[in-house]
């Protein structure tokens, strides 16, 4: 029997790079944080505010997200979207996630034989 | 007044770099605000509301950490090993050293033998604790300025030996150079503080004075190779053949001056002899110098014999053999 602190862990460690992934996916369509947020917790990504914040000023220190400030609303709002060296990064990591699962497939199919 | 929220944001604007403190406080701002109205907007309180967001966010020093990549703690992987690694050589002789020598000197110093023992404590204490102190301070600067450490790299022919069956156990090694360590105060010791006196009360030393000349540092060395002896015996694990060749000869060069010196009567302090009656009367003073005499004897050749049969049997020993273990199954 797999403890719940255990499961959490392991299920922690391998949704962590997945984050990064589905951002630069969802900011294809430009958005602020909070409702970036929500947009990823509807598909399935949940993830803390207090770690996507944080993770986006890092994405666009490191080029793959540009942002500008949105005044026209209420409150003022920071617009992240990928940028173009983001969208390239992305495309690398979506075939490493593809190629990931076809291996995991490939053994899962070997260990049945 | 001040919000809640704003105290936040000023705890989380203190920890974060002045260049990009405006930018982040006013996203975090715009996101509690946010997150205040998804709650309202079912039905809570806006001030407990506000209380639950703030929580959900965390301790603003933490969250700060996470904007500027600042580590949350004092040594990090790279540096441990070595630091960990420093700091046990260190402590492994320097404190012990420093308070034997200290305690020593208070020794030979006063005649207060009990604070002498007290103040090599105490200095032995200070000395590491001023060890671990700046060590760690040193690497913890190495940490926050990412200064290399060029330490050779790890390599296999570093990893420790693993002997068949270890033969020589922690506390047997302790033991040993705990008795030697005290025979090589005692020595010193004794000519300063020993139990006997004088009819005007000065300190008689048991040993010959004399002996000062040559024999007692003689001895002296001999105890402290007799240590290096058990501390390579434990390195080792068990007995080898070389171990067992050096342990006689710091065996022979300890026993044969002594029984030479005992036999010759040159070993006990003349004055000592003169003072205390018994010693004076008949064949005492030869009946005494036999039996210690031939006591070391007997001690060096049981300890002598006993390490030929212990080498015998650990044969194989320290010459790298992996330990054989038959009994344990192979998992998978």
């Amino acid at each position: 029997m797999v403890s719940d602190e255990v499961l959490r862990t392991h299920l922690q460690e391998l949704r962590r790079g997945t984050v990064v992934v589905a951002s630069l996916v969802a900011l294809r369509r430009p958005d602020y944080g909070y409702a970036l947020l929500q947009r990823l917790a509807r598909h399935g990504f949940p993830v803390e505010a207090n770690t996507l914040y944080p993770l986006l000023r890092r994405l666009e220190e490191q080029g793959l997200l540009a942002s500008e400030w949105n005044t026209q609303e209420s409150r003022p709002r920071r617009i992240y979207r990928t940028s173009e060296s983001g969208e390239a990064l992305l495309r690398r990591l979506l075939d490493d996630l593809a190629a990931v699962q076809s291996s995991l497939s490939g053994l899962i199919e070997g260990a049945d034989q | 007044m001040t919000s809640l929220t704003d105290r936040y944001l000023a705890a989380t604007r203190r920890a974060v770099p002045a260049a990009r403190r405006e930018g982040i406080a006013a996203e975090l701002r715009a996101l509690i605000e946010d997150m205040i109205d998804a709650r309202t907007g079912a039905g809570q309180d806006a001030a407990s509301a506000e209380r639950e967001v703030l929580a959900e966010l965390g301790d603003p020093e933490r969250l700060a950490a996470r904007y500027t990549g600042r580590r949350p703690y004092l040594l990090g992987p790279t540096y441990y090993p070595a630091w960990e690694r420093l700091v046990t050589l260190l402590l492994s002789f320097v404190p012990l050293t420093v308070g034997a020598l200290v305690g020593l000197l208070q020794a030979a110093d006063g005649d207060n033998v009990g604070g002498a023992v007290g103040q090599g404590v105490s200095a032995a204490f200070q000395v590491a604790v001023q060890i671990v102190f700046w060590v760690t301070l040193v690497f913890v600067v190495l940490e926050r300025t990412n200064t290399p450490l060029e330490l050779p790299a790890w390599s296999v022919d570093q990893l420790p030996r693993v002997p068949v069956e270890r033969q020589i156990g922690l506390a047997d090694t302790a033991a040993s150079v705990a008795f030697l360590a005290l025979v090589i105060v005692f020595l010193p010791l004794q000519h300063l503080r020993s139990f006997a006196t004088t009819a005007t009360g000065d300190n008689l030393p048991l040993l010959d004075p004399a002996l000062w000349g040559f024999w007692l540092p003689w001895l002296i060395g001999v105890l402290v190779a007799a240590v290096g002896v058990e501390i390579a015996k434990y390195r080792a694990g068990c007995w080898t053949w070389p171990l067992v060749g050096v342990n006689a000869m710091v065996n022979a060069a300890f026993a044969v001056p002594v029984v030479w010196l005992l036999l010759t009567g040159r070993m006990l302090n003349p004055e000592l002899v003169r003072h205390v009656d018994w010693l004076a009367r008949g064949d005492n003073l030869d009946r005494v110098a036999t039996v210690v005499a031939v006591g070391t004897v007997l001690v060096v050749l049981w300890d002598t014999v006993d390490s030929v049969v212990r080498a015998y049997r650990s044969r194989g020993c320290g010459a790298g053999r992996p330990a054989a273990d038959p009994g344990h199954p192979v998992n998978d």
